[in-house]
This record gives structure tokens, sequence and C-alpha cells, in this order.
């Protein structure tokens, strides 16, 4: 019975609102209200990893998008239902808000090298000798970049770039059965470590470390 | 209750003696696994390490699946070698 009255009462719920909305402007207070309760959920969400943030710019960009669709509506309607353009304009400046996440979601994927030598230190997936041959090879790569960007001319950019490949290559084939996911996180970052390798800028700040 | 431990105790005694070999084991797998990779990525042909023995810390002699024996071991520099053994 309780089942019954619970479904009627939704129904009847769901109907009036439906109603509602349609002939009045409800949607600007709709529109703002889940870009409020949006916005702490992207500030939660920035610890965590990629998979949130592009979840909230999915949610924002309709948020947008019922704004700007009510916007005219309540610019024509305006004038009487001034609390209800007031809204609209507290939502502007959420707006500007709701891009922050994106700039954030950005940034929150930033290399942490020290982050994947520790896991390649501590996986299991590679046997300590083949850690060790891995290391060598990662000092001897490190040796032609340091050739390269002391002005000789002979590991080109192109040289450096197949040997990189290939060591990356090496160590994704060891992680890739037995730790996946650091070996994922390496993929994630493969172009973003050459870059740091490529610019001599970066490239001296990395050894100067 | 004791009575119960005592009768357990040969299955529990038998269980231990049959564990200590196969963590052995699993550790001259991983060895074995260890090598192979070390001379794949030195690029010596091997295919598989069937039979690896240590002989000093980070210091190994293995045998390959198709009959090349290799020291593999690190040097005073830190770095890894592997000679190929005639």
């Amino acid at each position: 019975m309780g089942r019954y009255s619970a479904v009627i009462m939704l129904t009847v719920l769901s109907t009036g609102c439906m109603h509602e909305t349609k002939p009045q402007t409800q949607p600007p207070p709709v529109a703002a209200t889940p870009e409020t309760a949006k916005a702490p959920q992207t500030a939660k969400a920035t610890p965590a990893t990629t998979t949130k943030p592009p979840a909230s710019t999915s949610k924002a960009k309709p948020a947008p998008a019922t704004t700007a669709k009510t916007a005219p509506p309540s610019a024509t309607k305006a004038q009487p239902a001034t609390p209800q353009k007031q809204v609209a304009s507290a939502a502007p400046p959420k707006q500007v808000t709701a891009p922050a996440p994106p700039k954030q979601a950005a940034t929150a994927p930033t290399l942490d090298l020290d982050g994947l030598e520790a896991r390649l230190k501590q996986t299991k997936a590679i046997g300590l000798m083949t850690k060790l041959s891995l290391r060598n090879k990662v000092d001897d790569l490190l040796a032609q970049f340091r050739q390269h960007h002391a002005g000789k001319p002979m590991p080109t950019v192109a040289e450096l770039r197949r040997s990189y490949d290939l060591l990356m290559m090496k160590v994704l084939s060891l992680l890739q059965d037995h730790d996946q996911q650091l070996a994922s996180d390496i993929v994630s970052s493969r172009e973003r470590i050459w870059g740091l390798l490529a610019d001599p800028k970066s490239f001296a700040a990395l050894q100067a470390e | 209750m004791r009575k119960r431990l005592i009768a357990r105790a040969p299955a529990l005694l038998v269980l231990a003696y049959l564990a200590t070999p196969a963590a052995a084991q699993q550790d001259n797998e991983a060895l074995k696994k260890d090598l192979t990779a070390v001379i794949a990525l030195q690029g010596q042909p091997c295919g598989e390490v069937v039979s690896a023995t240590v002989l000093k810390q980070n210091d190994y002699a293995a045998t390959c699946k198709d009959g090349n024996k290799y020291h593999v071991y690190e040097n005073d520099k830190g770095r890894v070698v592997v000679d190929k053994q005639k």
C-alpha cells in the first residue's frame, strides 16, 4: 500500500513539475541550482583522476545552453520578473567559475616523475636484474640527450626519439601483463616525458634536481 | 580440541614440507623470467631461460631454450652485463 501511495505521489508531483516548467520560466533557477551543486563536486573532483572533471564539464556544458535558451525569454519577460533576472544574472559569474574546472582538469594529470619512478621501483612486474638493466638504458639515453643539448650533432632529435620510443616499448612490454595501471600511466605521460627531455631548459632543470 | 589438533598435525607438517619447495620454485621461475627479460633487453638470442643458477648476489648463469648459455651479472660500475658463454 505504501508503495502504491508513493508511486501515486511521485506521478502527481512529476506531472505537476512538468506543468510548471512549461508555462513559467523556471529553467534559470534549475540551471543555477545544479551549478551550485556542481561547484563543490568539481572542487572535490580535482584531487581525483581525469575521469571526473570531464563529467563535470559535460554537465557544465548543458548548463550554459539552458541559460542561453532561457535568457532570451527572460529578457522579453524579464521586466516583471526581476528576482528571476537576478538569478539569471547570478548565473553568468557561475559560468565563469564553471570553466575553471577544465583548467584544473588540464593541470590535474600533471607529470609526476618521482611518483612514476617510485612505482617502477616498487612494481613486482619487473625483476631486479631487469630493473637494473633498464636503469642502465635510461642512463644511456640521458647521456645521449646531454650530448644533444650540449650541441653535438651526432644524436639527432630523430635518433633520440627512436631510442626513447624503443625504451618505452621495452618498459611497457615488461609492465603490460602484470602492472597494467602503471603501464597505462606511463603511456599517458609518454609525450610529456619526451617534451621534458627534448626541451633543453626543462632537461637542464631535470638534471639539476 | 586438543585431539583435533593432534589429528591435524601430520597434515600441517606435510603442508609445511610442501610449501617450502613451492616457494623456492616460484622464486626460481621469477628469476628465470627476470633473466629472460635481461637477456632480451641486451639484444641477445635466447628465447626463454630454462635454468638459472645463482653464482653470487646479482650474478647468475643462465641456460636458454635454444641452447645458449649466458653469464648475467652486475659489474662494479652498476651496469648489467650479459656475457655469452661457449
